[in-house]
């Protein structure tokens, strides 16, 4: 999913790349540093960084705390109380429903606290999403 | 109560009204300024007969609108904290607008405000307001005023330290220019006079001289404006004698302003010390609280006092130890990367100008520059390397860091919601981590910068108990 997700803007890169060498096909330099450039980034963001994230991806949801890490220069891990959970969204983009998966993003009080979980397949996210909606809803108080 | 809109509305449609003015004289016909004039007026009184607000057991609503209809309402059991601001036309009329905080950023119209209230009738708004718990209580138990803070002439000092003035001359200049009034003056008489002048006195000099009377201007301006906002400010806190309470802020010498905050609602509070301010022994307060903005003028406590006032003020409303205690260092390796930061750029430019001497003939000042920009990037390492640190102990987070921008941030432990350990590339290789607690209230992220990697989990662990429970939060 990373892998095609990746893909497609470098293709969109590449496809421009061609347009500009057929209709200006001066300066080709320019053009073989520009080609090298979209090749690197190609083997780098759809062949490499992809399998990078997978290998940092957790998550987990235990009995008191949603847990994740993400990233992959810049590695994150998130935890938050299931008490304070205030609102469970599922998205679905459409890469996501070509792969069956969904996104679970739980969110708490504070802007800088909300726990996304990403590319869940599809039932398990809507099974936690059930069970994480139950908890929260006989949560105490505000949770702030 | 009717005289207020229709003023404030002609001063808010003072250029329009100007336009018209012109245009009565351009077109000969003085009836357009007239009508201009009318209309305002009209749509002011049409403002007032069209809002009007209500309270019931449960909600607080507003309807209002001349051709949009509005209406607003909000819970009363969502009500965080209640802010009233007077200008001076008002104060004249003993009226006052109070806005309605509740947990969400509001702004323009979806703001609650009341505009227009009379002040005698405020305290008892305050009291409805204010008391989702039986408001029976507080006629029971008497009410103790405690004053916090009291505003002093001598906090003056530390307002030319701000940049203020300098951000008003400029947004007078910018003004001046929009309207181009400059180009009008360059071909006068008056500017060719100044350029001769400027060139009888030399360059240098005029330069300088100009310097003197912006420094001037933004020192006599922002101590003013400091004077009027902050003048008579007073800070108080009212215990009802079950715990709960509110802190009351009053401030401003022509608009008054005040604040109410409930006091469970406190998360803690930043001590900020911007560079200048501390070399000067002074401070600026602001609450951490849900439901109130972190970043302005909204969560402001004291503005620039004496360091030992605000201290004493957020020890009061925090515990014993957690504004002056010591804090723990972060180590050999969080100096080193203040000091890395901190000197790449003035490295790279001593490259760059060792690079270009083989080439050019570089000039002196270019080196003395480039070596006192290093001066300056190491001072500032040392200064951050000696802020950084936290501290874990009775129920509050602390941690301080910056130098230009110094931040001591008191956090209670128990508004904490969250918790996240973010580690770069560079991070990892060091074996640091940024720690950062999300909470409700202020700014929402409170950072912990650099911790040991090893620690970051046993200090988020030691703050909230939840943490400790969690096996994936132990491995590094």
């Amino acid at each position: 999913m990373w892998a095609v997700g990746a893909a497609i803007p470098w293709t969109v890169l590449a496809a421009a790349q061609v347009v500009w060498l057929s209709l200006d096909a001066r300066l080709p330099v320019l053009h073989v540093a520009a080609a090298i450039a979209t090749a690197f980034g190609v083997v780098l963001f759809v062949f490499v960084v992809p399998f990078w994230r997978y290998r940092v991806h957790r998550w987990e949801i235990g009995a008191q705390a949603v847990y994740t890490r993400t990233g992959w220069l810049t590695q994150e891990r998130r935890i938050a109380p299931i008490s304070r959970v205030q609102t469970v969204d599922t998205q679905r983009g459409p890469l996501d429903r070509l792969f069956g998966l969904a996104n679970v993003t739980v969110t708490t009080a504070s802007s800088a606290g909300a726990v996304r979980i990403i590319a869940l397949d599809a039932d398990v996210a809507d099974r936690i999403a059930a069970q994480l909606t139950d908890i929260a809803s006989i949560g105490e108080l505000d949770a702030t | 109560m009717l005289l207020v809109h229709p003023v404030h509305e002609v001063l808010r449609q003072l250029p329009l009204l100007i336009g018209s003015v012109v245009l009565g004289y351009s077109t000969g016909n003085p009836m357009w300024s007239v009508g201009a004039l009318v209309l305002m007026v009209g749509y002011g009184v049409a403002r007032w007969f069209t809002t009007t607000y209500r309270l019931d057991a449960d909600q607080l609503q507003r309807r209002e609108g001349v051709l949009q209809r509005n209406v607003l309402s909000l819970p009363r059991n969502r009500i965080r904290s209640l802010s009233t601001d007077a200008r001076l036309l008002h104060r004249l009329l003993g009226l006052t607008v109070v806005r309605v905080g509740t947990g969400h950023e509001a702004e323009g119209d979806t703001e609650f405000e009341l505009d227009a209230i009379r002040s005698d009738e405020l305290a008892a708004l305050r009291a409805v307001l204010l008391a989702d718990a039986p408001s029976t209580a507080s006629d029971e138990v008497p009410v103790a005023d405690r004053v916090l803070a009291r505003w002093q002439p001598t906090w003056l000092r530390y307002s030319p330290l701000s940049f203020t003035g300098l951000a008003m001359i400029a947004a007078a200049v910018g003004i001046v220019y929009q309207t181009g009034a400059v180009a009008a003056f360059e071909d006068s008489q008056l500017a060719r006079t100044g350029l001769d002048a400027a060139e009888r006195f030399g360059v240098l000099a005029s330069v300088a001289l100009g310097a003197v009377v912006v420094v001037v201007m933004s020192v006599v301006l922002s101590v003013a404006r400091s004077l009027v906002t902050f003048g008579n400010l007073v800070l108080t806190r009212r215990d009802d004698g079950t715990g709960a309470g509110v802190l009351h802020l009053e401030h401003g010498l022509l608009r008054v302003r005040e604040h109410t905050f409930d006091v469970r609602r406190l998360r803690g509070g930043t001590l900020r010390e911007p560079l200048l301010v501390r070399k000067f022994g002074g401070a600026r307060l602001d609450a951490v609280m849900t439901g109130v903005g972190g970043a302005g003028e909204a969560s402001l406590l004291l503005p620039p006092c004496p360091r030992a006032t605000a201290e004493a003020v957020l020890t009061s409303l925090t515990g014993p130890d957690v504004v002056t205690g010591e804090l723990r260092r972060h180590g050999a390796t969080a100096a080193r990367r203040r000091w890395t930061r901190a000197l790449v750029f003035p490295a790279a430019l001593a490259l760059g100008l060792a690079g270009l001497s083989f080439v050019v003939a570089v000039p002196t000042w270019a080196w003395v520059s480039c070596g006192a920009i290093v001066v300056v990037a190491a001072l500032l390492a040392a200064d951050r390397t000696r802020a950084l640190g936290h501290r874990v102990d009775g129920g509050w987070l602390v941690a301080r860091a910056g130098s230009l921008d110094r931040r001591r941030d008191c956090i209670a432990a128990a508004g904490i919601i969250g918790w996240t350990v973010r580690q770069t590339l560079f991070q990892r290789r060091a074996g640091v981590a940024t720690l950062v607690a999300a909470t409700a209230a202020g700014v929402k992220g409170y950072r912990v910068l650099d911790v040991p990697a090893e620690l970051a989990w046993s200090v988020a662990a030691a703050a909230s108990p939840w943490v400790a429970d969690n096996e994936w939060a132990r491995v590094p």
